[in-house]
């Protein structure tokens, strides 16, 4: 067995390189979660194939929201919330010592599920926002990634005449494609979506889905949906977690046709609750 | 974890009561017509009545599983279950059909001339065939995925009777001996044994997720 020892003077951060997926963008390795005393995540072995769209299923409280969060050191900004394990982003453990959160959550994106447009941005702003905060991107440079984020967000259309207008005064669907587009201009590797749809009507819901298909030519893609049909139509793969743990992973088709788990199946066909 | 009641299930319930309906229609219009053929009665008005019974009712699978997959968009074994009672439906309306394709070759050849030549083989791959019909709606109604894999082996001496009986035939003057009749009734019991072997793997994706060729 080979090791590769990083160094971090606070976390276990061997990397057991038998255990990397050659196929993965992210792995978790071992990962656990708690909330003070109670236990989110148990020891969950899973991994985000790049340019696919993983989906993330499972009831209320099963430990998805934190699972993805933790994907991106989302997590530990929750006072009182820890976590053990590893989390691989191209092979090399987010956790390390030496690794700037900062920099995790630009290179892996999120997206709410809510729309949060900040609301005393205009639209433009809101997609310039984390460009001019982190001073990289000027001038037409800046308009240029403004626009084309807008376009893979294929929101551009709709508001490309609009662009000082108030983030806040378009529709619910418009506001969460303006949220994409922000996360886009990052130009992040991994985009994260916490169930991004619930707060939407089914146009919306359907224009949402079709980008998040589009995005994975150019993005990783984890999703965390309490859709089931949601989960069937945009995911490649499918993780079903349950009580913190992770139940099932495979191919999307495989997992809605046959589950190899009984538990899976009754949750999937809406027998349990 | 409890289990919850669904309103899938109330379909799902009615789906499997119209398509056991259809099983015993089937099995009952493949009988009469044998029964009938064997024993020179033209039974064709009856096993016509349950043919188009079969139709009618295929039509009412269809309906209803489309609108469960519309309300309720299932998946897993509820849409395993859904797609191959669609399937098995047509099955059973093809045993229907072929049954009464068997009584009307014997109403039309019966009248003039013997219809049952080389009786031994006939009866063999009637009791094959048979046999097979009753294991597939047997199996349908305990769900159960192993008994459908007998089926094979039987469709496949089914249909080593149906070639030594065609050898048989190819040296028979057919019109002068009644080898029409004989030739159009082998044909039809082989195909009701392929529907059979069909059915078989309906049910054994049902019961287990993986498909299957029985033939």
């Amino acid at each position: 067995m080979t090791n590769l020892k990083m160094s971090n003077k606070n976390k276990d951060t061997t990397i057991n390189i038998e255990q990397v997926r050659p196929d993965a963008k992210m792995q978790s390795i071992a990962l656990s979660a708690w909330f003070g005393s109670k236990q989110a995540l148990k020891d969950i072995n899973l991994t985000v194939k790049a340019n696919a769209v993983t989906a993330i299923i499972g009831p209320s409280g099963c430990g998805k929201s934190t699972f993805i969060r933790c994907l991106n050191r989302m997590h530990e900004l929750v006072p009182n919330a820890r976590m053990s394990g590893q989390v691989l982003l191209d092979g090399k453990n987010i956790y390390g010592n030496e690794t700037d959160p900062v920099q995790i959550r630009r290179r892996v994106g999120m997206v709410f599920q809510k729309p949060n447009p900040f609301p005393t941005m205009s639209i433009f702003d809101n997609v310039a926002a984390g460009l001019k905060l982190t001073g990289t991107k000027k001038g037409q440079n800046l308009n240029e990634i403004v626009k084309k984020s807008l376009q893979q967000a294929t929101l551009w259309d709709e508001v490309k005449d609009d662009l000082k207008k108030p983030g806040t005064s378009i529709s619910g669907g418009q506001q969460q494609r303006l949220c994409i587009a922000r996360a886009i201009a990052l130009q992040p590797e991994v985009i994260l979506m916490d169930e991004p749809c619930s707060a939407l009507d089914p146009v919306a819901t359907a224009k949402i889905e079709e980008l998040i298909v589009s995005l994975k030519h150019d993005y990783t893609v984890a999703i965390v949906t309490h859709n089931m049909q949601q989960a069937a139509r945009v995911s490649d793969f499918t993780a079903f977690l349950y009580l913190g743990e992770l139940v099932e992973y495979g191919d999307t088709r495989s997992m809605f046709e046959n589950p190899k788990s009984e538990i899976t199946e009754k949750y999937i066909t809406g027998k349990f609750g | 974890m409890r289990d919850m009641s669904r309103l899938l299930d109330i379909g799902l319930e009615q789906l499997t009561s119209i398509v056991l309906k259809m099983g015993e229609a089937a099995e009952k219009a493949v009988r009469t017509s044998i029964a009938g053929f064997m024993g020179g009665q033209d039974v064709s008005e009856q096993v016509s009545e349950l043919s188009e019974m079969l139709v009618t009712m295929t039509v009412t699978v269809e309906d209803k599983a489309f609108e469960l997959i519309v309300k309720y968009q299932p998946v897993a074994s509820d849409l395993r279950i859904i797609n191959s009672y669609m399937k098995i439906a047509y099955d059973f309306e093809r045993y229907g059909r072929y049954a009464w394709d068997i009584s009307l070759t014997h109403q039309r050849f019966a009248a003039s001339r013997k219809c049952v030549h080389n009786e031994d083989l006939m009866e063999k791959m009637v009791d094959k065939t048979l046999h097979m019909v009753r294991k597939s709606i047997e199996a349908l109604r305990d769900n159960n995925g192993e008994m459908v894999k007998s089926l094979a082996e039987t469709e496949n001496e089914v249909d080593k009777i149906y070639s030594s009986y065609l050898d048989i035939l190819a040296e028979t003057p057919l019109a002068a001996e009644g080898g029409i009749c004989n030739l159009l009734v082998i044909r039809y019991l082989e195909r009701i044994a392929d529907h059979a072997t069909y059915v078989g793997e309906a049910i054994y994706y049902i019961a287990t997720g993986e498909k299957i060729i029985l033939r």
